[in-house]
């Protein structure tokens, strides 16, 4: 069910067209990281550290040499001659202490598998063996394991020159929050916790590096979201001009975020490619991945809300922890700060008192995980408005009606940062309401009770903000880079049309939404429309990467932009070719007409000739040859995606497991240009989503050894976890994107957690549980449920 | 190396014969030595299912079986699947429901998918969540791979009513 703006008459956008890529992805003919091999290449491998904070006092390499089939072994002592410290690009709290680290540890360790030495190898066989004759001696150092040792007053501290073991802090402020809180009849408040997890794409990080000294040029195929990042940042850490670094990405086997950031491996790889004269693959497993790749998510939210009797929220004030690791990463508390700028949400509250403290702790580094901060700050307001809901007793959907700013008072700005650009927050309720209503989950609901199960239905209502973001902006907040988006939009001398991109396709369907943009545009037929990715070396550039629900949005932009132009002057040329008006001439289906006489005619072929070939008596005087546009697209604001999702569950009060019985989304991230594609982003980040409300944590011991570190322990949904997902749709364009697209990548994210506890809480609504904390398992469950029946306080 | 081994394995009607390691997996001799890298490593311990093949019509994490325990088998991959150079119903069905993303998984969930089909041509959709919950999905939430997966079946049995035989 779609509820569109305006009715479309379009050939290719707003379609369901399946993924271009796709048959290629189906027969095992695409090329992945693992499936590329280079000549010479060889592979190496990384000694990590088993424990979570140490002095390393020696290090012996000689056994592991000597292994044949070894090419070289090199620690973090040979990494530091040629590479500079890994980089972070967002600094969003002021004066921030900024931890920094070599890609290999060079005299203490601060999280356990951070690298320690490498080898290269003629295969990863061998290069794993060596691994095991490398001998370290480590000195232990006291270990930080969690956010609460690490805040003690008699911590052990992380950085010896520092005061505490905190990085840094900040406070936004809107209006007066303490007198809010003063005047309010009813405040409710809590502790959120989300334990930490990763993105976890099912195909793992890797890299081949080849830094050959002679032509000073280090190639680099990369699993990346950020292929123009990664360039720069390879030219900054080893210290080459970014005019000799070139970063190829292939086919890409998931990404989530986690692949945005720009890792230890790759800099380690090009070392060793240095070292050996050869090229070398770097791939990490998935056990390493859990101590390798970015943590997420790891926060905890002590956070409150003041309304009035009426409803009226006044405030919300409270202190954002992130849990930082033993350094920072590239994104350094970028994700933690993105969660207090959206702990308001879409509701309208005049004062806030938002805290945010960054807390370095003997864990691996914190990094980029779809949803990016939002997805807690997403807990903080649909939990508190539910508890609100209920010491008022209220309604929890009127409740939140009530607070939404209302369409005329768009572009609102939320206190914090964050301007939202459009919305109609009370028809998406309404949309998702009356949906329960019409697949009969209140009935459901009613009568299950009855039959004395613990239905449950969650209702959560989630802001996305997408299109980051205007240069200018994101500079000024803390980005140390760029925000807009580049592109190519080409029509060869055959009339068929190549596009080239700096964002990259993880599997959400860039390279099909971008071909429906310029077939649409151009008129022209989508099979004459190929896109190219994943090549700083021929395509554009983009500021940031493919992240932050830019590729739609930006990137689209820049189409819509650039193939308006390029349409001109297909027409101009045309105008040429037939003697016509400029005005009077249509492209369609690939051929330039007069406009009510189809016999008069050319096709794209024809004005290719004349563009690149062919051009005297053909092409204008005024135009210059070839059909190239090359649009910048840097927006003015960013967009505000939003939706409300609904979920039905069941609770074994026996086993405090809960079971997905249904899920329903109704959703406005504007125009949409596949309703296909997006349907799987909506889905697939739910599932995501309800992996990290249920199932997936990294679980650390006292020590900061991480006991989750297989998918036997740490547990992504699989599709019996999962239910069926039902999408509703209304689209409110963004004002200032040309196309209007609002990005919708991180929705499911952004929405799906909070959705679980709100259900869970529903489901056990006579108990009166609250839940605070995710992953809810079954025996944190079993544990609230339990002090509820025996009359305890469970917030 | 004196610890290698001759095998012989063919896959997709090809016969391969090469040395190995006792330790390699059938997943690397198949990437590494076959050539065909369209099975996927996306845990090497037996959970996500990315490198299932069919090993004499069985289907098989190739992560946990040694190349060598493969001799002498008949091994079909992702590569074998298409019909000539069209996609066969499976595939078609995928593409047509937005089975996949990413595609790192689909290889795997394809064969499953397939040996789920062939054992049990008419699924219930909680038989087809049950039949392909031993292959991680990280995209797409699985609503378009069950989809995919009842669609097809669909057309399978309307392709047996027309021609009296499964194509």
């Amino acid at each position: 069910m779609t509820t569109t703006t305006e009715p479309k008459s379009t050939k290719y956008a707003g379609k369901p067209q399946p993924g271009i890529d796709d048959p290629s992805l189906l027969t095992g003919s695409s090329t992945y990281m693992d499936d590329i091999t280079v000549p010479r290449m060889i592979e190496g491998a990384v000694l990590r550290s088993p424990v979570a904070h140490a002095r390393i006092t020696r290090i012996d390499v000689s056994k592991a040499l000597e292994l044949p089939g070894v090419f070289d072994v090199i620690t973090g002592n040979d990494l530091v001659e040629i590479a500079g410290e890994q980089p972070v690009i967002w600094y969003p709290i002021p004066e921030q202490r900024i931890a920094r680290a070599h890609a290999l540890a060079t005299d203490t360790v601060r999280w356990v598998g951070q690298g320690v030495a490498a080898v290269a190898a003629v295969d990863r066989y061998v290069a794993e063996d060596a691994l095991e004759l490398i001998e370290v001696d480590y000195e232990p150092l006291p270990v930080v394991a969690d956010l609460e040792q690490a805040l003690a007053p008699d911590a052990p501290k992380l950085y010896e020159d520092w005061p505490d073991n905190i990085s840094g802090s900040m406070t936004l402020t809107a209006g007066d929050a303490d007198a809010a809180f003063a005047e309010a009849d009813v405040v409710v408040g809590a502790s959120f916790r989300h334990h930490p997890g990763y993105g976890c794409p099912i195909e793992t990080r890797g890299c081949i590096s080849n830094w050959d000294v002679f032509s000073g040029r280090l190639d680099v195929w990369l699993g990346t979201q950020s292929p123009n990042l990664a360039r720069e940042l390879f030219a900054q850490v080893l210290s080459v001009p970014v005019s000799k670094v070139r970063v190829r990405t292939p086919e890409i086997g998931g990404g989530f975020g986690l692949k945005f950031d720009f890792y230890p491996e790759g800099v380690i790889a090009a070392i060793l490619s240095r070292r050996s004269k050869r090229p070398v693959k770097l791939l990490e497993d998935r056990q390493e991945s859990f101590v390798a790749s970015s943590r997420s998510r790891d926060m905890r939210h002590d956070f409150e809300m003041a309304l009035r009797s009426d409803g009226t929220i006044l405030g919300l004030r409270g202190t954002a922890y992130g849990v930082l690791g033993g350094a920072l990463g590239t994104v350094g508390s970028g994700p933690p700060w993105a969660s207090v700028l959206t702990s308001m949400g879409p509701y309208k509250i005049p004062n806030q008192e938002l805290t945010l403290k960054a807390v370095m702790t003997n864990r691996s580094p914190y990094g980029s995980y779809r949803g990016w901060g939002v997805p807690k700050g997403n807990i903080v307001h649909e939990r508190l408005i539910e508890l609100a809901a209920r010491k008022l007793g209220m309604s929890r959907i009127e409740l939140r009606r009530m607070n939404f700013p209302a369409p005329e008072e768009f572009p609102y700005f939320s206190g914090a940062a964050f301007t939202f650009d459009s919305g109609r927050y009370a028809d998406c309720l309404d949309l998702a309401t009356s949906a329960v209503e019409e697949r009969g989950w209140n009935e459901l609901q009613r009568e299950g009770r009855e039959a004395g199960r613990s239905i449950g239905i969650g209702y959560g209502f989630h802001i996305e903000p997408g299109a980051y973001g205007p240069s200018r902006v994101l500079n000024m907040v803390g980005l140390d880079h760029s925000g807009f988006d580049e592109v190519y939009v080409r029509m060869d001398s055959a009339g068929k049309v190549t596009v080239l991109s700096g964002q990259i396709s993880t599997g959400q369907g860039t390279h099909t939404t971008y071909a429906q943009l310029v077939a649409e545009g151009l008129g022209v037929p989508i099979e004459d429309v190929t896109v190219v990715t994943g090549d700083t070396e021929s395509c554009p550039y983009t500021g940031y990467g493919t992240g932050g629900s830019r590729a739609a949005t930006l990137g689209g932009a820049a189409i819509v932009n650039a193939t308006g132009r390029l349409k001109s002057k297909i027409l101009r040329i045309g105008a040429e070719l037939l003697e016509a008006d400029p005005e009077d001439l249509e492209l369609e289906d690939g051929r330039v007409s007069v406009r009510g006489a189809a016999d008069s005619s050319v096709s794209t072929a024809d004005i290719g000739y004349s563009a690149y070939r062919m051009l005297n008596g053909r092409l204008p005087e005024s135009e210059t040859p070839t059909l190239e546009e090359v649009d910048v697209f840097d927006p003015a604001n960013m967009t505000t995606s939003y939706a409300c999702t609904a979920l039905l569950v069941e609770v074994d009060r026996q086993t405090g497991a809960v079971k997905l019985l249904d899920c329903l989304q109704a959703h406005d991230a504007g125009v949409i240009i596949n309703p296909l594609l997006a349907d799987g982003q909506l889905a697939g980040g739910l599932a995501q989503a309800f992996g990290g409300g249920l199932f997936e944590e990294f679980v650390y011991d006292d020590d900061g050894q991480i006991r989750t570190a297989s998918f036997m322990d740490y547990l992504i949904p699989s599709a019996t976890d999962i239910p069926p997902f039902h999408f509703y749709h209304q689209e409110t364009p963004a004002p200032h994107i040309p196309g209007g697209m609002k990005g919708l990548g991180e929705a499911g994210t952004i929405a799906g957690v909070s959705v679980v506890g709100s259900a869970i809480d529903d489901a056990l609504s006579d108990l009166g549980v609250t839940v605070c904390e995710f992953p809810m398992t079954p025996p944190r469950l079993l544990e609230l449920i339990r002090a509820a029946q025996s009359g305890e306080a469970t917030t | 190396m004196s610890d290698k081994h001759t095998i012989t394995v063919t896959v997709n009607g090809h016969v391969y014969t090469d040395d190995c390691e006792a330790r390699m997996t059938l997943a690397d001799f198949l990437r590494r030595q076959c050539g065909l890298t369209g099975t996927h490593l996306g845990c090497e311990h037996g959970v996500c299912g990315a490198c299932t093949v069919f090993l004499d019509d069985v289907a098989v994490r190739s992560c946990l079986t040694f190349a060598v325990q493969a001799d002498g088998a008949r091994i079909s991959t992702v590569e074998g699947l298409a019909e000539g150079d069209e996609l066969n119903t499976l595939q078609k069905s995928f593409q047509e429901h937005h089975g996949l993303q990413c595609g790192f998984c689909t290889p795997g969930m394809l064969i499953c998918a397939t040996e789920l089909l062939r054992d049990n041509p008419n699924p219930t959709e909680t038989e087809v969540r049950e039949g392909i919950s031993g292959v991680l999905c990280r995209c797409t939430g699985y609503d378009g791979i069950v989809k995919s997966v009842m669609a097809a079946a669909d057309s399978q049995r309307d392709g047996v009513s027309e021609s009296g035989s499964i194509s």
